[in-house]
Formats: structure tokens, sequence, C-alpha cells
């Protein structure tokens, strides 16, 4: 697409608020296919990525878990891309026996069919207890009860060699609610979304190391009315497979103090991506506050903390497609502004 | 951090928004909640004086400590 050097962008597409592209299940991965062909060099999270059975690896796309990716735009850490990882499986106690075979099968479908690294597996010493919440603004939150089963069934498994985790939590379902219902029409809030950011961001941000979540469910009966965007889910009995395509080529988590200049690092980012409404998380800020230019799209979701609401100078976007150019633009060093008309005299 | 006595807690915040990081405030005012594991701001309340220097707007923030 250009000649030029690449241009490392974040794309952040904050989870659990609904937004109309990227809030499904790995809905905006063409976006970040299109986003890492123009920038070069693309980082962003499991949301974005995981499609449930559907994945996709690009080499030029680094995913990286929420709460890393904050400590990464905040300066702490520094991204070290590998060959592989060696991904450790961590089952909750509370996932029924079917269910529990039915996600080793998909491990053992990874290794043989894709030949991932992938184990130990360790249970967690006590159910996970996890919960769905609903916060005022309508955002999905979550909770936790036993966040100490979860860490130290984590410890166990990188004292066990484990260079990445990825996580199964028995997740709480009731197949008629409203916001399933509204979830898989394509018109709410993904409800388990939250509760999944808790928890890898928890497991995430103590142990150092990559991670990331998937829900243990029953399947759902079968809906004809079905929103394309949530479709990922329904194809099989587990969402693990794309957690685990993607935590098998995740960057290492690397403290900025003792990283070598040849990591990646928050010096080198020249654009960060975001939904125009939701501009109030900690990647984002952080950005802002360096001067990294922040490119808000136009992707309604159920905030509205836009630009205008923070005081912040941003590029705005109707689309990703045009974020996609705002992007080329960065990278072959055209001013963004001499794109638009009219063009304001100097004086 | 010690993981025999963790546990989680939900927290919503209104802060007035100051001048400065708007990041380093939000994280200032957690910090007395727990240690914040995720937030955001999730609304913004226009400032009652537009021309207040610091912005003055109200924020709404919606976040998960460690307790």
């Amino acid at each position: 697409m250009t000649a030029s050097r690449p241009l490392p962008t974040l794309l952040v597409i904050p989870t659990g608020i609904g937004c109309e592209l990227g809030g499904y299940a790995g809905d905006a991965l063409p976006v970040a296919r299109l986003l890492a062909a123009a920038s070069g060099c693309l980082i962003t999270h499991p949301n974005v990525m995981n499609g449930a059975a559907l994945y996709w690896s690009d080499s030029r796309i680094h995913y990286v878990e929420g709460s890393a990716l904050d400590r990464f735009a905040a300066g702490a850490l520094a991204l070290q891309p590998v060959r592989r990882q060696r991904v450790g499986l961590l089952l909750d106690a509370g996932i029924e026996e079917e269910l529990r075979w039915r996600h080793l099968q998909v491990a053992e479908g990874c290794r043989a069919s894709l030949g991932l690294e992938i184990g130990p597996v360790v249970t967690t010493d006590a159910p996970l207890e996890v919960s769905l919440r609903q916060g005022a603004s309508g955002a999905s939150w979550g909770q936790l009860g036993r966040p100490d089963a979860l860490l130290r069934a984590g410890r166990q498994l990188q004292a066990a060699g484990a260079t990445a985790i990825a996580v199964v939590a028995r997740f709480p379902e009731d197949p008629g609610s409203e916001a399933l219902v509204a979830y898989r029409q394509g018109s709410g809030v993904d409800a388990l979304a939250g509760a999944e950011a808790v928890i890898s961001h928890l497991l995430s941000r103590e142990l150092g190391i990559p991670c990331a979540h998937a829900p243990a469910l029953s399947p759902l009966p079968l809906d004809p009315d079905l929103d394309p965007r949530a479709a990922g889910e329904e194809l099989g009995y587990t969402f693990l497979a794309c957690v685990l395509v993607g935590l098998s080529r995740a960057p290492d988590l690397v403290p900025v103090a003792a990283a070598g200049a040849d990591l990646l690092q928050i010096g080198d980012v020249g654009a960060v991506v975001a939904p125009a409404g939701a501009l109030g998380g900690a990647a984002v800020l952080a950005c802002a506050e360096r001067g990294i230019p922040v490119i808000a799209v136009h992707n309604p979701c159920v905030l509205a903390v836009s630009a205008e609401a923070l005081g912040l100078e941003v590029l705005t976007a109707g689309s990703y497609v045009a974020a996609a150019g705002l992007v080329v633009a960065l990278r072959e060093g055209i001013s963004p502004a001499s794109l638009e008309r009219p063009l304001p005299r100097l004086g | 951090m010690s993981s025999s006595a963790l546990s989680l807690r939900p927290v919503t915040l209104r802060l007035p928004r100051g001048s400065g990081s708007l990041r380093a405030q939000i994280e200032t005012a957690l910090a007395a909640e727990g240690q914040p594991l995720r937030w955001a701001i999730t609304a913004v309340e226009p400032a009652a004086d537009p021309e207040a220097a610091s912005g003055g707007a109200l924020l709404t923030i919606e976040a998960v400590v460690l307790a």
C-alpha cells in the first residue's frame, strides 16, 4: 500500500459498550486488517480480534490484552515480538464435565491443525464465580467472586513454563434474557464483555504475561434472525480457538526499565484510532497527553465521551475506511489538514 | 500482591475536572478506593461556567478496583 516505513498505530474499540462496529463477535477484525495494511504495524486488543471460532493471524498485528495496552500507552511496558508463545490453559472449576471436554478438544485441535504450543492445563481450586453487571452508563462490567483462585492457577501455570495464559471461565447464562436476545439481533451491549475484561486484566497485571479470556457457555438454540456480527459465536461449542491463536504470537510484555531500544514502545506510535464517543479510556488519554494524533471514528455506542466533551484535539473520520486514509497520510508525512477543503490561509 | 484476601469492587466516581493530566486525576481519585483494574470515563457533564480555565466539567468514571 505504501513504501514508507511502518507507522505503529493503536486501535482501541472498548469492550462492552455496544459499538456498532466492534461490539460483537470479532466484527472489527476487517478493520484491524485494513489498519494493519495502512500502518504496517497495528497494536490492538482481544476484543477487536476475537471472533470465537473465527480468527485472523497477521504478523503486522500485535495482540495485546487491554490492561497491558493501557500500560504500554502509559509508557510502562514495551512489546517484544516473538515467534511463538507457550499458551497455558486455565480452566474454571465451575465448568461442567462435558463443556470442559469441549474446551480441551479445541486446544487439541489447535495443536494438531495449527501447530500451536499449548499446555499445561490447570483447573482452579475453586469455582471462579463470575457475575455480570451493567453500569449506569449501560456499559457492561463484571465481577469475579474468587480472584484468589484465578491468580493461584495462573501462577501455577507460569511456574510450569507457560509464557501466555488462555483463561476459560464459566459464565452465568440466561438464553431468554432481553439483553442476550438484543445482542444476538445486533442491537445490544455484549453483557459478558465487562467480566471478561476484568479476568484478563487481573491476570495480565499480576503475572506480567499475555493473557486473554474465553467464556464457557452452553450452546444457544438456533436463531434465524441472528445478526451477522454475532454469528462467529454460534459456530461451535467454545469461544476458545481465537484466544489460543491470538496468544500464540502475542508479544512479550517487557517493563520499559528493562527494555532495549529495539522493542516497540509508545514513543514509536504514530496514531491511535478509537470510537468518537469512547475517548475516555486510559490508553487514548495517555496517547493524547503525549501528543500522539488521535483519530476519532464515527462508531456509535452507548457512551458519548467525545473529543469536544473532553477538550481533546482529534482528527475526525466518518468511517474506518476514512481512518485508514488518515493513517496512510500520517505514514507518508502528508498533513491531514491539506486534504480538507476549504484550506484556511496561514495569515 | 497477596491473593488470599483479594476482592474486586465496582466503583462509580463523580469527579470535577481539574487542570493538568486528566488520566492522573482519575487514577489518583481511584487509588483512594483501591487498586484500579479497569476504568473509563462514561459521561461528561459540561461545566456550569464554560469559561473556567480548567474546564470544570463533571466526569463520571466507572471502574473495578482491587481492594
